[in-house]
């Protein structure tokens, strides 16, 4: 044990060791910074997150250093209009991409995840950041997630549902009164895929085997989403399938029970709800966190079930001298056009992310690396053709992209972003506004820095 | 007593050199001095060192190192090679550059990382950049 000294300055100096300690040990990263992100003091957790995001391993803005992983940051803390108060409050951060740099050599021993974010603005100099490693958790909530929709399907008290029957191959088996209630469609559904419930565009042909397999993997699958009616106006609707038990393999007789519930009144809540965990304040569209899990899931189920799936990896070019020229309301304003252009563009089933300050992906389920390129090479023109308008000015804006799919081969998200991110260096580097297909053995050698210093 | 001279923090074959010198000889190194044993506590902690980080060696020593007193090298840049290191038996004398958390203000420095095969001492040296 340390004595405790008689002398008030050796107290205190042993009092100031105690509490740096203290700090060192703190099994949490805090950090303060100015208000532009500039690390002020920081401690050894918040480090070891850190560094393994910095490019150049000089640990110096905050901001910065999460640039490609929570672009948002500068721009959240810049329109924080209180004097001080909480900016983010456990704000998830997900790591997977970028690859870390140095071959890995930085990255800690068990790689984190998601990482949560809490900012609080002390004053107009200072901002205090709480970092933490949380992907158990994360991976736990998930599981809970789906628990909870489960109960909430069985629990909540119904005001309508229609009983839906489904044979093997997922069409409607037989009308009844329930489905014309709901949905309003005739007998005539009957033999239909269940996708007709469906908005165009919102589930592919392989989504629709995926539900059932997984139903018949798990016991049941379970979604919310928007539904079609017959006359085409849409509602809010929780979906449980779940396969018969004594269903004849042969036979009509329905081998899956859907039960579709309307719960357009709640949607209000529950879209609140996935916007704010789940979307790019800036621009609309997706943000990492939701790209990576809806990625992920659908090569889990890829695997499964073979097919092909591809991924597009979008970048705005000469994107800093768009901000320097018409300042950071400017670029918003660019990416604002250029996330709706993006969700204009892709099928409702595709998704569409903003991964990187200037960076969008999106993933196409059950597309070839053609057909995924020829959607790409629409984009492209379209926004050539389509100047952002800001403040008088008129802001020429275009895009690079780089495809890369899996012909239904197993292939993990990692590989399938590099691959992409190989293409659209190579579309960098081929001169911009242009579209860049992944080939295998790629005839140049890239450096290990990604593109685009402009 | 024999004169022993006063390494440098690129000397070559500086294991040796610092499993030779006594404490106080340690203290007049310009450079920070971890030494750490086989159970990787920390057993050797220099002046340099403890001014640095701002904590006095009865703090530090008998401390795990790569929990209790720098989690930030526990990683694969630095704890990971002393791990290969042992497992391979095979000799670990690398420099890196990288940041550590000193008086809670990120400072860039460089890391010498000593191992070798049969020596009861591993070290982690740390030299300021500039």
């Amino acid at each position: 044990m340390l004595a405790v000294s008689d002398d008030p300055a050796a107290q205190l100096a042993a009092d100031h060791e105690a509490l740096m300690q203290f700090l060192y040990l703190a099994p949490v990263g805090l950090v303060q910074t100015g208000l532009d992100g500039e690390i002020l003091m920081i401690n050894p957790i918040s480090a070891q997150l850190l560094m393994p995001l910095q490019r150049d391993g000089n640990l110096v803005n905050l901001f910065d250093a999460l640039a490609d992983v929570a672009p948002e940051l500068r721009h959240l803390c810049a329109s924080f209009a209180q004097a001080s108060g909480m900016v983010c409050d456990g704000l998830q951060i997900h790591l997977n991409h970028p690859a870390y740099p140095a071959g890995g050599a930085l990255r800690p021993r068990r790689s984190p995840q998601v990482l949560s974010l809490s900012l609080l603005k002390l004053d107009d100099a200072r901002l205090m950041a709480v970092l933490s490693d949380v992907s158990e958790q994360v991976r736990r909530e998930r599981q809970l997630r789906q628990n909870d929709a489960w109960l909430n399907a069985l629990l909540t008290s119904i005001t309508d549902y229609a009983l839906v029957g489904l044979d093997r191959e997922g069409r409607v088996s037989e009308w009844n009164e329930t489905i014309g209630r709901v949905t309003g469609h005739s007998g005539a559904v009957v033999g239909s895929s269940y996708a007709v419930f469906h908005p165009v565009d919102a589930i592919t042909e392989a989504q629709v085997r995926d539900r059932l397999r997984e139903a018949d993997q798990n016991g049941w699958s379970l979604d919310e989403g928007a539904r079609v009616r017959a006359d085409g106006s849409q509602f809010w609707a929780s979906a449980m399938i779940s396969p018969l038990p004594d269903a004849d393999p042969e036979g009509d007789a329905p081998a899956y029970c859907m039960v579709v519930r309307d719960i357009s009144d709640k949607r209000d809540a529950i879209e609140t709800r996935r916007k704010s965990a789940f979307c790019d304040h800036l621009t609309g569209v997706a943000n990492r966190r939701a790209f990576f899990e809806a990625a992920e899931l659908e090569l889990q189920r890829n695997r499964r079930t073979p097919r092909p799936t591809a991924l597009i990896l979008i970048d705005a070019d000469h994107f800093k001298q768009v901000n320097d020229r018409h300042g950071h309301p400017g670029g918003d304003a660019a990416l604002r056009q250029l996330g709706l252009l993006l969700s204009a563009t892709f099928r409702q089933v595709d998704v569409v992310a903003r991964v990187g300050g200037e960076e969008f992906a999106v993933l196409l389920p059950s597309s070839t690396l053609e057909g995924a390129a020829a959607v790409a090479e629409r984009l492209r023109r379209l926004v050539a053709a389509q100047p952002v308008c800001f403040d008088g000015a008129s802001i020429a804006l275009t895009v690079s992209a780089g495809v890369a799919a899996s012909d239904g081969e197993q292939i993990d998200l990692d590989t399938l972003m590099k691959r992409a991110d190989e293409a659209l260096y190579a579309a960098k580097a081929g001169g911009r506004n242009r579209i860049e297909c992944w080939a295998p053995a790629p005839s140049t050698v890239h450096p290990p820095e990604p593109l685009d210093e402009a | 007593m024999n004169t022993v001279t006063i390494p440098s923090f690129a000397a070559p074959g500086l294991h040796a050199l610092l499993d030779q010198l006594n404490a106080e000889q340690l203290d007049q190194l310009d450079f920070g001095v971890i030494g750490f044993d086989a159970g990787s506590n920390v057993c050797r902690y220099n002046r340099h060192e403890s001014e640095a980080a701002g904590l006095t060696p009865p703090r530090v020593l008998g401390q795990p190192l790569f929990t209790n007193v720098a989690p930030c090298l526990n990683n694969f840049m630095v704890a990971q090679r002393f791990e290969d290191a042992e497992d391979g038996n095979a000799a670990l004398d690398d420099t890196i550059d990288y940041v550590l958390t000193l008086r809670m203000r990120p400072i860039k420095v460089a890391l010498r990382l000593l191992a070798e095969p049969g020596s009861a001492v591993r070290y982690v040296l740390v030299q300021r950049r500039v």
